[in-house]
């Protein structure tokens, strides 16, 4: 089936938010993200770049909160080297699903599911 | 990318925006380098501090060391050394004097310069100077570097 | 099978470029090992003048990249022959002697020595960073870069005048008219370093960028088919946000050199702003690539211009953001976390570029469309090598960086900076190790031009 125009722009919006999540509009992205949710249907271009996005994010907050936490929890917070590795985790993991958002939204410009989609079915 | 933004604004947003920021840098270059002397300390310039500066660039010092912050990684910041040193420019001169010409073993060493005396006192008197200069905070954070 | 015979000439000038970079990496070896073996060929090559050789021959190479992208792109933009292509050709060889003179006398003689053979006295302009040259050779850089503006200028002017061409022009236009900054040297040491600023900042984060986004848009065009108007539209923004960005943001070096504090404002906000432009390079080639109109046979090319785009957000974007703002670059500024930056960002956004450009236009130049199926896949070996170390590199040294803030800077005791050095040295031995990688991978890319093997197949459009 091909996606009609405003599924198209639905898919294009959610991967903008999901990338807004990611970087400037934390929190408020993943918000839009769930209220657009609502705005879908199955089975469609919007509604899997929608779950995309949510995913990503729930991956992307599980990796670098969770992780970070927990190394701070295991390393202790007066510890220089805790701060070695949450420093250059965060960035560069963070850098990493900002990348991976920002080819889920060329993808999504086109209309066109990832092709090899490994955090989605 | 949507049809009603055209590359005619785009255009117009490089060579706007371009001209604009520029002018703007001008302004505020100019701005800057009248407000200077509160900070720059450059009433204590004197001629063996220039000396001192010609020798610090013609040794490339810049090349280990960094003076405030800038230059190479390699060796300490500079900067506040002769705050550093007890405020002596005596240790400063010992201590370019009597670097080891074939170095330390397994260890980084400066090079030894053969700088006269008075090339010495050039030298450290600039670095007085530099340590002079009011930077924001009075960075460096400590007496390290 | 290129269009104009004068832009062959741009193979001399990568040919230089490459051999010079292989000179670049083998002093960023010794000086990897100088900073875990202090004695390292101590004092016969001293650690500054190792770092001037890198630094300097790293400067010359992608100048001598820029020059012959500049030569290969121009005429096919501007559809006509080079405007004066024995110019192009004497200036090479002036440069290249120039270039190679000056790294001999940072080598043979003292520094010091070298000042005074060329008569620094008269204009002193050496002995700061990244401007170590001899006044002589930067008025020989001068002449050069005139020559070669003039060159293109006129191509340009009396040819076809796209947006590629004109960026381009602007910016090698920038790049001239900064370096003259490179002759003030005042005794005041804020205002030195005030308008030192004025040629590196406004080079490697203003007019460099407009060059490197007007190749990555040429490469861009020619590899995936996708309309001009596109393309030259994200160009366009491309290089406005860098400007409206990087100019102002030429403040977050004014933060701690005895400027005034409003500099810690304005350098702050703008510099934030500094990863847009080159986040929209990532976007803009993952966005064409992913448009592509066609499966152009040269792979390794568009692995190149996808991965300037991705490594120069990394590089320049993300590790510049991370230290951009006062309060935080108060504890790192000139610390290890400064040399991350600068490593990767130039590598992901100026190297890169400069390696696209030439893995796109050298099999041209040598009559084919693209490499042979084997030499691509060297090629393509070597571009993993190479990044993959350099992320490495990069991270290394931010491990280093951030252990010496904290020790040194954060600490409620501050531990000496020698004191300091000697505990991260174990990040400065896995910077050497991935610096071999990285080496491993320059001499495998050198020998993906020698490799034989099957001709690509591919439809003529």
């Amino acid at each position: 089936m091909k996606p009609d125009e405003i599924q198209l722009k639905q898919a294009s919006r959610a991967t903008l938010y999901s990338l807004l999540n990611l970087t400037m509009l934390p929190i408020v992205g993943f918000i839009s993200l769930c209220l657009l949710y609502r705005k879908t249907t199955s089975n469609t271009i919007d509604r899997y770049y929608v779950l995309l996005g949510i995913k990503t994010n729930l991956y992307a907050a599980a990796a670098l909160f969770l992780v970070t936490a927990l190394m701070i929890f295991m390393g202790g917070f007066e510890s220089p080297w805790t701060w070695v590795y949450v420093i250059s985790y965060f960035v560069f993991v963070h850098a990493l699903f900002i990348l991976f958002a920002t080819w889920s939204m060329v993808r999504s410009w086109t209309g066109e599911k990832l092709k090899r989609s490994f955090l989605s079915k | 990318m949507r049809e009603t933004f055209t590359k005619g604004m785009a255009r117009n947003i490089y060579y706007g925006g371009g001209v604009f920021f520029f002018l703007v840098l001008i302004g505020l270059t100019v701005d800057t380098v009248k407000g200077l002397p509160a900070t720059d300390n450059s009433e204590n310039i004197t001629e063996q501090v220039a000396a001192g500066k010609r020798l610090w660039e013609i040794n490339d010092c810049i090349g280990c060391h960094s003076l405030l912050g800038e230059g190479a990684y390699f060796a300490p910041e500079l900067g506040n050394v002769y705050t550093r040193f007890g405020e002596s420019t005596e240790a400063i001169k010992a201590f370019i004097k009597y670097r080891p010409v074939d170095g330390v073993k397994g260890r980084r060493s400066m090079p030894q310069f053969n700088l006269t005396d008075e090339e010495l006192e050039e030298i450290a008197q600039f670095l007085k100077y530099v340590d002079g200069i009011k930077t924001a905070r009075n960075w460096p954070p400590n007496i390290q570097g | 099978m290129m269009k104009y015979e004068s832009q062959g000439i741009a193979k001399m000038y990568f040919i230089a470029a490459i051999g010079l970079f292989l000179g670049q990496i083998l002093f960023g070896i010794i000086m990897g090992l100088q900073y875990v073996m202090g004695d390292f060929l101590f004092p016969e090559i001293p650690f500054n003048v190792a770092r001037m050789v890198h630094t300097n021959l790293l400067i010359v190479w992608l100048l001598f990249g820029f020059m012959g992208s500049a030569y290969f792109l121009v005429p096919e933009e501007a559809e006509r022959e080079l405007y004066a292509p024995w110019l192009a050709k004497l200036m090479f060889w002036i440069f290249l002697v120039a270039g190679v003179l000056t790294i001999l006398g940072y080598l043979l003689v003292p520094y010091a020595k070298l000042a005074e053979i060329t008569m620094n006295d008269l204009l002193p302009t050496m002995g700061r960073e990244f401007l170590e040259q001899p006044t002589i050779t930067k008025i020989g850089i001068v002449i050069v870069v005139l020559a070669f503006i003039f060159n293109i200028g006129m191509t340009v002017l009396s040819g076809r005048k796209t947006v590629i061409n004109l960026v381009l022009l602007t910016g090698l236009v920038g790049l001239a008219v900064f370096f003259l900054f490179s002759f003030y040297n005042p005794d005041n040491l804020v205002l030195d370093k005030y308008f030192w600023w004025f040629v590196v900042h406004l080079w490697v984060e203003g007019v460099w960028e407009l060059i490197m986004a007007s190749l990555l848009a040429y490469v861009l065009i020619k590899v995936t088919g996708v309309d001009r108007e596109v393309i030259e539209k994200w160009l366009y923004l491309i290089v406005g946000m860098a400007l409206i960005s990087g100019l102002i943001g030429t403040g977050h070096h004014f933060f701690w050199i005895g400027t005034p504090d409003y500099w810690q404002w304005l350098g702050s906000i703008f510099s934030a702003l500094e990863p847009i432009p080159f986040f929209m390079m990532t976007l803009f080639a993952f966005n064409v690539v992913n448009k592509r109109r066609r499966d152009h046979p040269n792979k390794a090319a568009v692995l190149w211009a996808l991965g300037t785009g991705v490594m120069a957000f990394l590089g320049a974007g993300v590790w510049g953001f991370l230290h951009t703002l006062a309060p935080i670059n108060f504890y790192t500024h000139g610390t290890q976390i400064t040399a991350a930056h600068g490593h990767m960002a130039f590598y992901g956004a100026y190297v890169m570029v400069v390696l696209t450009m030439i893995s796109y236009s050298m099999p041209i130049m040598r009559g084919q469309k693209a490499a042979n199926e084997r030499a691509q896949v060297f090629e393509m070996w070597s571009f993993w090598m190479m990044t993959v170390a350099m992320v490495f590199i990069t991270l290394f040294l931010t491990g280093a960086g951030i252990l010496q803030v904290y020790l040194q800077r954060y600490s409620e005791n501050p531990e000496s900076f020698m004191v300091v050095q000697d505990k991260v040295a174990m990040f400065y031995w896995m910077r050497e190790l991935a610096g071999l990688v990285f080496l491993a991978g320059l001499l495998l890319y050198i020998y993906s031009f020698f490799a034989k093997g099957k001709e690509v197949e591919f439809v003529e459009e």
